[in-house]
């Protein structure tokens, strides 16, 4: 269907390499996990597969065709700006459903709209507030209502729980499993950005961590079938307590090479 | 009522200030006689005159308003145009900038012999002042406002294919409406500035005529009136540009307001 096959890319920002032979494959419906220290070009990673850059070279396939510019058909949740500010989150939702659903009437729309605000947990109200007028935690979830409506076979985030507190980002990791495993027959293809290592085990199917100057995969897990870890699990389990120290030690050493590295160069 | 006490409340400064202009200068004329009485007639030949010019002075206005309203609202329509294609086009920007920057700061003031030749009627090169006044801030509060949006809104509407006129209303114009507004402002006060320039040559009436004509006979109490009058329609109009500004961009300001 659309499984993603990521093959040799480089990328370069102002002459310095930001991203070096990165390649990996990704199964139709995984949930992958981009894991590593912030500065590393996970992010940068990830606007290539949002088609907001593009690559030096290598390319990146989903099923068999090759991926070129932005499309609906991979759902971004930014950071924190997924939504614009002079339009409510209502509107904002709206305007993005029109461009995927253009036969579609407004009352369809609206109707859709709210139906996945209640699916993300936010009340009827919050279609007519602006952006501003809501916390950080129910704009991220507005921004994943928006993705989810639209429905897109591939949804990349960038360190969306990036900015929230520890309670809301708990619910709000909750949540975006629960949407994305009720999906049984469609599941999405999810490439979540983090450097929290926690998260990623949390969430993935299959972690990357990212080394960095240049960017560079530096390890690999995936996890079977039937071990997908839960919150209890994440810190009773050995084998994913022994796996959670070492990612943790692999990422201490990466920054500690970066420090040593810029010691040499001053 | 509530509300107007509020308003009230909340210009009190503004009030305190205004008494103390007025007492002073009633001190200085009327009482103490310090200050040239030609040039500074005291409040109580002002007073009686700014009355009896009354209907000459709303009439004025009106006639001014005749000017304000074409040259504004046409600099704004095509400045803010002007600056949709300049500025979405990176190329043109670049090509037409050192033009623009060599034409902007030449004062409208300076053309008139030259609009006076090119345009058909007076009416209509005393409107041109003020557009050409007026066109410059729309047109480079757009350029700039343009150029200078956040990428992170540029990305969101490409990850949402919005193309076209669906991204210039929807992610354009209200990202570059701050600069816009701002330009807008400016060319505001270039308006009231040309006004009396613009009512120099061509036309029998207008508040800057108004002043113009009686600055040329010495009647001082007249021309207080008249300033007095054109200052506070400014202030009014001003007041409702404020309104409307905070009202487009209510989105930038403070979440904790």
């Amino acid at each position: 269907m659309h499984d993603i096959t990521v093959k040799n890319i480089m990328f370069s920002y102002d002459k310095e390499l930001i991203l070096e032979n990165i390649s990996m494959k990704i199964d139709s419906g995984d949930f992958v996990c981009l894991l590593g220290q912030s500065g590393c070009g996970k992010s940068t990673f990830l606007r290539l597969m949002a088609g907001l850059s593009e690559p030096d070279s290598g390319n990146i396939l989903v099923g068999d065709n090759e991926l070129k510019g932005a499309s609906l058909d991979r759902g971004v949740v930014f950071q924190d700006y997924s939504l614009f500010p002079w339009l409510t989150t209502g509107k904002n939702i709206i305007l993005s459903l029109q461009q995927k659903f253009k036969n579609e009437s407004k009352k369809e729309l609206k109707k859709r709209a709210l139906y996945y605000l209640e699916r993300v947990g936010l009340d009827k109200a919050t279609f007519d507030k602006y952006p501003n007028e809501l916390s950080g935690g129910m704009r991220q979830r507005s921004a994943i209502c928006r993705s989810f409506a639209l429905d897109p076979p591939i949804l990349l985030m960038d360190e969306p729980f990036g900015a929230l507190d520890a309670v809301t980002r708990a619910k709000l990791q909750d949540m975006v499993l629960d949407l994305w495993r009720k999906d049984k027959e469609n599941r999405k293809t999810i490439f979540f950005v983090t450097h929290d290592v926690d998260e990623a085990l949390l969430l993935s199917t299959k972690i990357f961590v990212f080394g960095s100057s240049p960017s560079k995969i530096i390890y690999t897990h995936s996890f079977g079938d039937e071990e997908k870890v839960d919150r209890d699990s994440l810190f009773n389990n050995k084998e994913i307590l022994d796996l959670r120290n070492k990612l943790i030690h692999i990422i201490n050493k990466d920054i500690e090479e970066k420090i040593n590295l810029k010691e040499i160069i001053i | 009522m509530l509300k107007g006490i509020k308003n009230i409340k909340d210009y009190i400064g503004t009030i305190i200030i205004l008494i103390m202009a007025f007492l002073i200068y009633i001190f200085a004329t009327d009482i103490y006689n310090i200050l040239d009485p030609v040039l500074f007639p005291g409040f109580s030949k002002i007073g009686p005159k700014f009355y009896s010019s009354m209907p000459k002075l709303w009439k004025s206005l009106i006639s001014s308003l005749k000017l304000l309203i074409p040259g504004y609202f046409g600099a704004a329509f095509s400045g803010i145009l002007l600056g949709i294609l300049i500025g979405t086009n990176p190329r043109l920007n670049k090509n037409l900038k050192p033009i623009i920057f060599a034409l902007n700061p030449i004062p409208p003031s300076m053309m008139t012999p030259y609009l006076i030749a090119i345009m058909p009627t007076f009416y209509l090169s005393s409107v041109a002042v003020i557009f050409i006044g007026c066109f410059w801030p729309f047109l480079n509060g757009t350029i700039n406002g343009i150029v200078l949006i956040d990428q992170k809104y540029l990305d969101n509407s490409k990850v949402l294919e919005l193309k076209g006129f669906k991204k210039l209303f929807n992610v354009i114009l209200p990202a570059a409406a701050p600069s816009i507004l701002s330009g807008a402002g400016t060319a505001l006060n270039f308006a009231f500035i040309l006004l009396a320039i613009a009512e120099m040559f061509a036309t029998n009436s207008g508040l800057g005529h108004f002043i113009q004509y009686y600055a040329d006979f010495s009647d001082y109490a007249r021309v207080i009136s008249g300033l007095l009058f054109m200052g506070g329609f400014i202030v009014i109009v001003m007041l409702g540009f404020e309104k409307f500004k905070k009202k487009i961009l209510f989105w930038t300001l403070n979440e904790n307001k």
